[in-house]
């Protein structure tokens, strides 16, 4: 059954092949490569996108979680921000101050400015340290004991960071008193 | 032997000669080969429309979601600076010294024989609280009188602040007298020097009850 080809058969043959080759040259370079790579780039950006949703879904939660958690700190800030008064402090701390004495019975109390300056701490930085000298030039002992641990409690962002109790020559009865405050003020 | 004779032999050959022609059968191959190739192209193609469509879905979603997600990242900031800054304040505020639980500590130890003329503090981050106090002690030893109160100062102090030091500056008799309890003593002057760290911190007094009026009406 062994029969040669002939040369027209081989030269057809060959035709065949070349196009074969050709079709699936064309094939694979023009039409599903470029399928693939495309098919391959939606993939890679879909897994992406996936990953960005996923940490997305994760940045909601943990926000979610930790303004939960921070209601008590934004409670406390909320009330730390209200203990101080709105505009200049220099327009509302001295008539705070003499108020609070008045209230303590002691009333002459002046206090004045001495200066401010920035906190060193980056997490303060909204936040200016004041510098008040708060003058009670006829109190006794015992008062201002009080007046100071009334002060002590109902001003959180208050120090005292100096103080002299003076006996005044000619009344024993009474002293002479002069604090150095420093208070915290939200740079407004 | 019969003689056989199959006029039709050439046509025959011919026709078996068409039936196995190599371009006919190679582009028979090819339509095959090409239908099978569509095929799978089509199949991808379908794929890849399911995939176009899952990643617009995707992107829909994202486009959705980003806005917020912007705003809970910002929001998160916030509440992480919030959160630091309480805290810094809280550490503020837990830090201060307490100078109304001194007075009445020093205000103790003050025996009806010495008296306060003078008393000034000072607070330095570092270096802690340092105080001086001056003032008169009478009685027939009044440098005794004067030692008893820096010992009880010492003591009293040291229960609640740490380094606790209490050192005379200067104590030095009086060469006037005092007329205590109907006799007449000797006095001495002396000068105090505390020096302590708040370290062991006191807790700030609670407010006692107004005794002003009480007070007032005692003295009239």
């Amino acid at each position: 059954m062994s029969q040669k080809l002939s040369k027209d058969q081989i030269k057809k043959l060959g035709l065949s092949i070349i196009g074969f080759v050709f079709l699936v040259y064309v094939y694979f370079n023009f039409f599903l490569g470029p399928l693939q790579r495309s098919r391959a780039d939606m993939l890679n950006k879909i897994a992406d996108r996936q990953n960005k949703l996923d940490t997305a879904q994760e940045e909601l939660h943990k926000s979610a979680k930790l303004e939960q958690n921070a209601k008590d700190g934004m409670a406390r800030f909320t009330a730390l921000r209200k203990i101080n008064a709105e505009g200049a402090p220099l327009a509302w701390f001295p008539p705070r101050i003499k108020s609070f004495f008045a209230n303590e019975q002691i009333d002459k109390a002046v206090a004045r400015l001495e200066g401010s300056s920035e906190l060193k701490q980056e997490e303060l930085s909204a936040w200016l340290r004041y510098n008040w000298v708060i003058d009670l030039p006829q109190t006794d002992y015992v008062m201002v004991g009080r007046a100071i641990a009334d002060l002590e409690n109902s001003e959180p962002l208050l120090v005292i960071t100096r103080l002299s109790i003076h006996a005044t020559p000619d009344q024993p009865q009474f002293q002479h008193i002069e604090l150095a405050a420093t208070s915290l003020i939200e740079k407004k | 032997m019969a003689l056989h004779l199959n006029l039709l032999h050439e046509e025959i050959l011919e026709q078996r000669q068409r039936q196995r022609d190599p371009l006919k059968l190679g582009l028979l191959a090819l339509i095959g080969c090409g239908t099978l190739m569509f095929m799978y192209y089509s199949w991808n193609a379908y794929r890849t429309l399911e995939i176009r469509s899952r990643l617009s879905a995707i992107d829909r979603s994202w486009s959705k979601m980003e806005p917020s997600v912007t705003a809970a990242q910002k929001k998160v900031t916030e509440l992480q600076a919030l959160t630091k800054t309480v805290r810094a304040l809280d550490d503020y505020i837990d830090s201060r010294f307490f100078w109304a639980p001194l007075l009445q500590k020093i205000a103790r130890c003050v025996a009806p024989n010495t008296q306060l003329t003078s008393l000034d503090g000072t607070l330095d981050d570092a270096k802690g609280a340092s105080i001086t106090i001056e003032g008169v002690a009478a009685g027939r030893e009044p440098r005794a009188a004067a030692e008893d109160l820096r010992q009880m100062l010492s003591e009293q102090l040291g229960h609640d602040y740490s380094e606790v030091k209490v050192e005379f500056k200067s104590l030095e008799d009086l060469d006037t007298l005092v007329n205590l309890g109907g006799t007449h003593m000797p006095m001495a002057r002396y000068n105090l020097a505390i020096i302590f760290k708040p370290g062991a911190q006191a807790k700030p007094t609670p407010t006692p009850p107004q005794t002003r009026n009480r007070r007032k009406r005692d003295s009239e």
